[in-house]
């Protein structure tokens, strides 16, 4: 069992070295994408600096507040599409029957799948994840935090881009589904959670769980608690088994294709 | 002995439908209507350890369903299938240790990268040392003839050479059994022959089990000694190719008697 982790774990980072490796070939591309990513994300502290002017805090946040929740949502997002890209592509691996090549692999099929891409922009939304960090006040305390937690955040993120990619196991076009409940999720990270009234508090800390990728994430780091911390990786835990069993039980409908394709 | 046993299989796929027209759009999604098709229909057969079969059909006689239900993509409906004693359907992992796919029409390398590097990622798939893969790789590209072009990437390689090393990534880990789904699709007549002689070559010297399917007569002829025709999902006959030729050249007989089943 232990060897059997040992050696899917080798894969997966063998499959993001070749990744990043076809990505080098144009140094240019590489380097621009990176860059680039980092300069969008910059854009967005603008409006921030905007609204601040007008009001001294929202939502219990003040600019620095602000920042941390951006390199949150930054980080985990960068992490989820760095390594586990091709979550937020499983509709199209199953509608389009790309799986076959992984199912004829003695490897776990649903980790060989969602790693076997890597979007390289999403290095520079690491990276800018960081530099927040370094805005918003470094320790060491809250730099390991910070890394657990986009840990914790990039596997909530693409264990529920796998979830709702998954419904195209059962019904036709469930990209369409998957892509509005993935952007949800995204588009609400970067607002404070506070901002919003109790029920729709409750949707985002269970059914899209941003609150948890998120927000409860700055919070635990701006202000400590136990509870919250064991909270966040016990939901990471959750999410990961919850993403493992509806991606099997899928796998049984799954109908291939015989569409010409070719992996690249 | 047999290395591959099949019993009663089935596989429906059901398929919505649709009426033509917006007004069909419409009622599809108020009223959605469904069939049923069979894709393969209740097919029993074994092969034998070493044997070269061609499994073959006319288009969406159920040839491809069988392979992948055979190798573990696909969940059967019903019926029973033994893989080297193993059971696809549930322990999927322990069979893809034996068996090697090469699907004409899917490509598994990765194209960006060198035959050298994809060899080396299959190698790390199914766990094989790093001196033992490169001892593999040295046979096989010797065997293949793959030396000239090891090194260049997979995006740049011509159709034939690629098809070689598509066979070179399915036999990294010495698979005992290799299906093969139109192993020469889009290849001209010398790459083909090479191709075939290479995989009389793999059965004679390694034993490996050949499942073929194949659109081509000259790789059924060539290849196999033994032919299972699939139509509708039915397999309509299971015979030697021996038996098969007559006085008429086996392109001519396996049409007729495609026509014959779809009459």
């Amino acid at each position: 069992m232990l060897m059997e982790v040992r050696n899917q774990i080798k894969v997966i980072f063998l499959s993001l070295k070749y990744n990043i490796m076809r990505e080098m070939t144009n140094k240019i591309t590489f380097l621009s994408n990176i860059l680039f990513m980092i300069l969008n994300n910059s854009s967005f502290i603008i409006q921030w600096v905007v609204l601040f002017s007008l009001k001294q805090e929202i939502g219990g946040y003040t600019m620095k507040e602000i920042i941390l929740l951006w390199g949150i949502a930054s980080g985990t997002f960068g992490l989820s599409k760095i390594v586990f890209s091709r979550a937020f592509e499983l509709s199209e691996l199953i509608m389009e029957g790309k799986l076959d090549t992984f199912l004829v692999q003695p490897k776990n099929v649903f980790l060989s799948a969602i790693t076997s891409e890597t979007k390289i922009s999403a290095i520079g939304d690491l990276i800018y994840g960081y530099i927040c960090l370094f805005v918003y006040g470094v320790t060491v305390k809250n730099f390991v935090l910070f890394t657990i937690f986009l840990i914790a955040g990039g596997i909530i993120t693409a264990a529920f881009a796998s979830i709702v990619n998954c419904a195209s196991f059962w019904i036709v076009k469930g990209d369409f589904f998957a892509d509005a409940l993935s952007n949800i999720m995204i588009d609400f990270a970067t607002y404070p959670g506070n901002i919003f009234k109790e029920g729709v508090k409750i949707l985002f800390y269970t059914v899209i769980p941003v609150g948890l990728s998120n927000y409860l994430p700055v919070e635990t780091i701006i202000n400590f608690n136990l509870v919250n911390f064991v909270w966040i990786i016990g939901f990471t835990g959750i999410i990961v088994v919850v993403a493992f069993w509806v991606f099997y039980k899928g796998l049984k409908r799954y109908s291939s294709s015989n569409l010409m394709n070719s992996r690249i | 002995m047999n290395i591959i046993e099949v019993k009663n299989l089935s596989k429906t796929f059901k398929i919505k439908e649709k009426e033509k027209g917006i007004k069909g759009s419409i009622k599809s999604i108020v009223k959605p209507r469904y069939k049923t098709i069979k894709a393969v229909n209740d097919i029993s057969f074994s092969v034998e350890k070493g044997e070269m079969l061609a499994f073959i059909g006319p288009n969406g006689a159920g040839k491809s369903t069988t392979i992948k239900m055979l190798t573990g993509i696909l969940y059967p409906t019903s019926g029973e299938i033994m893989v080297n004693g193993i059971n696809p359907a549930k322990q999927r992992k322990k069979l893809a240790y034996k068996i090697g796919t090469v699907f004409g029409q899917k490509e598994q390398l990765w194209t960006h990268l060198t035959p050298y590097d994809n060899f080396k990622f299959f190698g790390a798939i199914y766990d094989i040392q790093n001196n033992e893969i490169e001892d593999r790789i040295e046979e096989l590209s010797k065997t293949f003839e793959l030396e000239s072009f090891i090194n260049t990437p997979v995006r740049n390689l011509s159709l034939g050479q690629r098809i070689r090393c598509e066979m070179v990534a399915a036999l990294i880990h010495k698979p005992e059994i290799l299906f093969l789904d139109e192993p020469t699709i889009g290849l001209d007549p010398v790459v083909k022959k090479n191709i075939r002689k290479l995989i009389r070559k793999m059965n004679k010297e390694l034993g490996t089990t050949i499942f073929l399917t194949s659109h081509d007569v000259g790789d059924i002829e060539k290849l196999c000694k033994r032919v299972i025709i699939v139509n509708k999902g039915k397999i309509i006959m299971d015979d030697t190719i021996k038996n098969l030729k007559s006085n008429k050249p086996l392109e001519d007989i396996i049409t007729e008697i495609y026509q014959e089943a779809t009459i």
